[in-house]
């Protein structure tokens, strides 16, 4: 029993990781007004970048490094489409999911089932993803920049009011986010599973979209909800001879509805940012 | 001037089409991408091998072909002149079977099913042999007497696969239990994954799978444990640590088929009982986790260092087992087979008599688990 709880723990953490750095990283998106449903296809373009660079360079951090990159211009193009032409933000967000995913299975045809040399440790992105969710926490709680991007996403004509540009603020969330979730896929391709294979990400980005909500968008609940993601994932296999597998991997989904119920009869903690998935304008009232 | 271009026209074409009736265009329909290192690479390589054998062949593919959309796609490649088809996903079937009625000058060929016509072949190249030979293996190198396999869906397929196996295990060491885990899907790393690890927290220090990506290999080698390859050559994944494995020569199926089909003896009408289920003796399918490499020669002291006692050899070490069972098959079907009866499944019940081996359609159709499988197994019969 004592033995059960422990390696659940552990893994949770491991299968919990990706989901944690994606996760944080939509918390800032959409903490900011924007909802970027992307995340699936910036973490397929990071795995594949951070791949191909790793192991034509040999240097897993310069990976790392790539991922980053590949994850901030994707996010960038969806920020002109989403928050400088002021597209639909949803529909925005599913053409970068496709378009990522896309991309990533074509260029990434020669490095398909390539060994690759060096790897990076699961367990100090692990620390590192911890060591985020609290740096992040207290940026956004307790920073100057991070009020500013709060309200950017609460009541974005304040924010203009005070003479800081939206759309910056904007850009620089949504930017971050992508490199976020490049980071998660770099996670997969270097750490978690060190190969590149098209579909690597396989959903992941979308568990990533239902933590923020999960968490209410809040980086340190964003740990527990990876945690319990991340058991409930492991304990699909582990428990499969006495429960349902289809059940406990539906549960994320599941809890991100019970969430959204709840908050909306006003009982549980919702914190949704006002100004969520609307474009701003300025000089337009609301 | 004119005359002049309308005879070279004519010439030109005279050459082309005649080039055009020499020749043999075939077409293949994958499920997957052909990178996935799995079960489209393998077909793909079969048609490569295939079109470098055969200087009459022209080849064409389509990869990532939704099952639902095959049967357009078929369509557009008789367009394109395609007189062969093969359609390699058991999920084709019924698109195969509405095309070939269409197009009734076409030959189809569709891989795994079980429905014919006149111009529908099935094929397959089965593995059950070679699980059994794992399973010997496996048996003899597991300390914890506990086999993690990590399956994708409980189908007949992988059921016959993971029993032939079990039965395998059994056969030298017969307190080794096969603990099994479904994924339910053919490619998911994230899955093979955490299923890996929930055997390992579970005991097991042995591992084979059904599953499109080297996941099982690669976490179990971390931990330092053995493992068996699956499919494709992924022996290079982990050199130190996979024993053996299965591996598909599908192009020797494709060669045989389309050189009777050029040949003339397989025409659009004849097809009704072509059926190719492939084994050993023919040479569809190797046991290794390396082309030419039946075992690891690391694990080739171990295994010679185990010694058993078999029914029909006496003493004898599990090499010197599994390498005369492997030219035993080779050599011919009848003069041995895993399901060898009397074999029970796991709940004691007799399920292939004394003397007698399991028909191809009961392989086929089998859902029953041998002893020493552990886990959820849907659709277990009573």
């Amino acid at each position: 029993m004592e033995d059960l709880v422990w390696t659940t723990l552990i893994r949770a953490l491991a299968f919990g990781t990706p989901i944690l750095l994606a996760g944080l990283g939509e918390i800032f998106a959409e903490r900011s007004g924007v909802v970027n449903l992307g995340v699936e296809g910036m973490m397929a373009l990071g795995a594949l970048a951070a791949f191909a660079v790793a192991q034509s360079t040999g240097l897993p951090l310069l990976g790392l490094a790539a991922a980053v990159l590949a994850g901030a211009v994707a996010a960038a193009l969806f920020a002109v489409a989403a928050v400088s032409l002021r597209a639909n933000q949803y529909v925005a967000g599913l053409a970068l999911t496709m378009l990522g995913l896309g991309l990533a299975g074509l260029l990434g045809k020669p490095f398909e089932g390539a060994p690759l040399a060096h790897t990076l440790s699961e367990t100090s992105l692990m620390a590192l993803a911890l060591l985020l969710a609290l740096a992040l926490w207290f940026v956004l709680r307790h920073t100057y920049w991070g009020l500013v991007l709060r309200s950017a996403g609460e009541n974005p004509e304040t924010v203009d009011a005070m003479g800081i540009n939206v759309f910056s603020v904007r850009y620089a969330a949504v930017v971050f986010g992508g490199a976020m979730a490049g980071l998660a896929g770099a996670f997969l391709s270097l750490a978690y599973r060190p190969s590149w294979a098209d579909g690597i990400t396989s959903g992941l980005g979308w568990i990533a979209v239902a933590l923020a909500i999960f968490a209410s968008w809040h980086p340190l609940r964003a740990v527990v909800a990876a945690l319990f993601f991340g058991a409930l994932y492991h304990l699909s296999y582990r428990l499969q001879a006495q429960v349902t597998p289809e059940l406990l991997k539906a549960m994320p989904y599941l809890f991100v509805v019970l969430v959204l119920s709840l908050s909306a009869l006003g009982r549980g903690p919702s914190g949704a940012p006002e100004a969520l998935g609307t474009p701003y304008e300025r000089g337009e009232r609301r | 001037m004119r005359k002049v271009f309308l005879t070279v026209l004519v010439v030109l074409l005279g050459v082309f089409g005649w080039a055009q009736g020499d020749k043999l265009k075939a077409c293949w329909i994958y499920v997957g991408p052909v990178g996935d290192y799995g079960w489209s690479h393998a077909h793909d390589q079969g048609r490569i091998a295939a079109a470098k054998a055969l200087p009459w062949l022209e080849t064409q593919y389509v990869e990532s072909v939704p099952e639902a959309q095959a049967e357009a796609y078929m369509d557009r490649l008789v367009k394109q002149g395609c007189q062969v088809i093969f359609a390699t996903s058991f999920g084709y079937m019924d698109s195969v079977l509405a095309a070939a009625k269409k197009h009734p000058n076409v030959i189809f060929a569709h891989a795994t099913g079980f429905k014919r016509a006149p111009n529908v072949a099935t094929y397959m190249a089965d593995f059950y042999q070679l699980y059994y030979l794992n399973g010997l293996m496996a048996g003899a190198l597991t300390k914890s007497n506990k086999v993690g396999y990590v399956g994708a869906f409980p189908i007949p397929e992988l059921k016959r696969h993971i029993s032939a196996f079990a039965l395998g295990v059994r056969a030298v060491n017969p307190d080794a239990k096969v603990l099994v885990r479904w994924i339910y899907e053919w490619y998911n790393p994230a899955a093979a994954k955490e299923a890996t690890e929930a055997l390992i927290a579970d005991g097991a220090d042995v591992f084979a799978f059904t599953e499109d990506s080297p996941t099982v290999i690669q976490v179990a080698a971390e931990k330092g444990l053995p493992s068996f390859s699956h499919y494709s050559p992924m022996q290079r994944f982990a050199p130190d640590y996979v024993v053996s494995g299965q591996l598909v020569h599908w192009d020797k199926i494709y060669i045989d088929f389309l050189s009777k089909v050029y040949a003339g003896v397989y025409t659009p009408k004849n097809l009704q009982n072509v059926d190719y289920w492939w084994l050993l003796p023919q040479g569809a399918v190797e046991l290794g986790g390396k082309f030419g490499e039946p075992i690891n020669p690391k694990f080739i002291p171990v295994l010679k260092a185990k010694v058993v006692d078999h029914p029909v050899f006496g003493k004898i070490s599990v090499y010197d087992l599994v390498m005369k069972e492997l030219a035993l098959m080779k050599d011919d079907e009848l003069a041995f087979d895993p399901f060898q009866g009397p074999v029970k499944d796991r709940h004691g019940k007799l399920r292939v008599p004394a003397g007698l081996r399991m028909t191809k359609q009961q392989l086929e159709s089998m859902e029953w688990a041998a002893p020493g499988v552990a886990g959820p197994w849907p659709n277990e019969p009573k």
